[in-house]
């Protein structure tokens, strides 16, 4: 009977914390990053494969792109990338986890709202603490968030040859969007 | 006692569940897209094709040269007077095919082929496959000359199967089982169908360099030709590929290539050139 007991205090602990990790997800993301100079060659990818996680009880949010899932306008750029800049074979994947602060997800509407989402962003085996806005939206089971932010490829120990230093841009424009589904 | 730890420890997992997981099970979820890639940068090793193809809708500009012997020195400023010359286009119709044409300074040569993939290297099969098939038209041989020529003894085909891996990021090794037709031949001296057997591989030095090696075996040839043997080197500027190259068959037609090596590497009779790839 004491057995009994237990087992079902373990069993309502199980569901409780199911329920209670509120987690919404994806696996469409959709990453676009942007290196065009003015008047060269457009430097452009992205990606729609990127899966993402958030918990809606603690506004931990996570994502994961694989490099070879970014595509180009024009093949041998995407081969360029793969090959010579990010290296994709060893590093096959980018990272990001952090947190959407202050998330409270009862408050969230269609309209959006900014928060700010600050992690750690992982890429070419280097990782950078990244902070910027990102707009959040809640309509029925879909949470979306929404934003955009710029890097180097200097802070991922990405080398760009001085050949075509001239037709890549310093900064590095990365939006993003996720619509995250309650499964 | 025991039980109630494990019910703590339990209600104690809800708060840290959350945490580390997201991007662990993340991890999981996502598929891997394994397909070799890059395992040659080139179109061609040296001569020889590589297993790589244009990509759909890409056009690669060709221009080659084989230059004369250098056996003959300063004379002939090391065999830059003797230049022969390739001009041709390739394009990419869709991503496993390709077709290609050029004109060739060697015999007033046009060649023209179709390249396609059959297979390609994942972690489910060891070897990306290539089929790739010529036709040439010899424009050379001249009705004076030859009376009774009709336009099908000018035709040579080559079929080729184009078997590579990529070993590493550095190293990729292919193999080429090759067969030779020709319509016009010398029954005395050479069979009319030939077969050969060619390898060749390449491995990078720095990121946009690599060094490449290849060498073919020709099981028909007649006794004064040699297996062709050859070096090259890959820089990569962006949009183009250009490729330095020592051989010792100036031919560049792939039937040229592979049956007719007239130099010696042993006698310091071999011939320099280059490949040069325009990608739009």
């Amino acid at each position: 009977m004491k057995n009994l007991r237990f087992i079902i205090v373990v069993i309502i602990l199980m569901i409780y914390n199911c329920m209670f990790a509120q987690k919404y997800g994806t696996k469409t993301g959709n990453i676009k990053f942007e290196a065009t100079v003015p008047s060269f060659e457009e430097v452009a990818g992205e990606s729609k494969t990127t899966s993402a996680a958030l918990d809606a009880t603690t506004g931990d949010f996570a994502a994961l792109a694989l490099m070879k899932g970014f595509r180009f306008k024009v093949a041998l750029m995407e081969e360029h990338f793969n090959e010579n800049y990010v290296e994709s074979d060893k590093y096959p994947k980018a990272t990001f986890k952090g947190k959407v602060e202050g998330l409270d997800v009862s408050k969230l509407t269609a309209d959006a709202k900014t928060y700010t989402v600050t992690g750690d962003l992982t890429l070419h085996g280097k990782t950078k603490k990244i902070s910027d806005a990102a707009k959040v939206s809640k309509s029925g089971n879909t949470i979306t968030i929404t934003g955009a932010f710029e890097v180097k490829p200097g802070d991922f120990a990405i080398e760009i040859p001085s050949v075509v230093s001239k037709k890549v841009a310093d900064k590095i424009s990365v939006t993003y969007s996720f619509q995250l589904v309650k499964p | 006692m025991k039980k109630f730890l494990l019910a703590a420890g339990l209600l104690f997992s809800v708060f840290t569940y959350a945490q580390d997981d997201l991007l662990t099970e993340l991890d999981s979820t996502q598929v891997q897209d394994s397909y070799a890639t890059s395992t040659f940068k080139g179109l061609q090793i040296v001569t020889l094709q590589s297993t790589k193809l244009p990509a759909a809708k890409e056009w690669y500009f060709v221009v080659s040269h084989r230059f004369g012997t250098v056996k003959n020195g300063i004379d002939e400023f090391f065999g830059l007077d003797g230049a022969t010359t390739k001009l041709g286009g390739v394009y990419g119709i869709t991503n496993w095919l390709s077709v290609s044409a050029s004109r060739h300074t060697l015999l007033k040569m046009y060649e023209t082929s179709v390249k396609y993939r059959l297979a390609r290297q994942s972690a489910d099969f060891p070897v990306d496959i290539v089929g790739y098939n010529t036709l040439d038209i010899n424009t050379f041989l001249e009705k004076e000359d030859y009376p009774k020529i009709e336009f099908a003894d000018r035709l040579t085909y080559v079929n080729q199967l184009l078997i590579s891996r990529k070993f590493s990021d550095k190293l990729s090794l292919e193999l080429a089982p090759t067969f030779i037709h020709r319509n016009l031949y010398d029954p005395a001296i050479e069979n009319d169908d030939q077969f050969a057997l060619a390898a060749g591989g390449r491995m990078k030095l720095t990121k946009r360099l690599s060094l490449n090696l290849e060498y073919g075996h020709n099981f028909d040839k007649p006794d004064f030709y040699k297996n062709p043997l050859s070096v090259g080197l890959d820089v990569e500027t962006g949009g183009h590929i250009f490729q330095l190259i020592f051989t010792n068959s100036q031919a560049m037609t792939e039937s040229g290539y592979i049956t007719n090596a007239a130099g010696d590497w042993g006698d310091g009779d071999f011939f320099f050139g280059f490949n040069l790839y325009r990608v739009f």
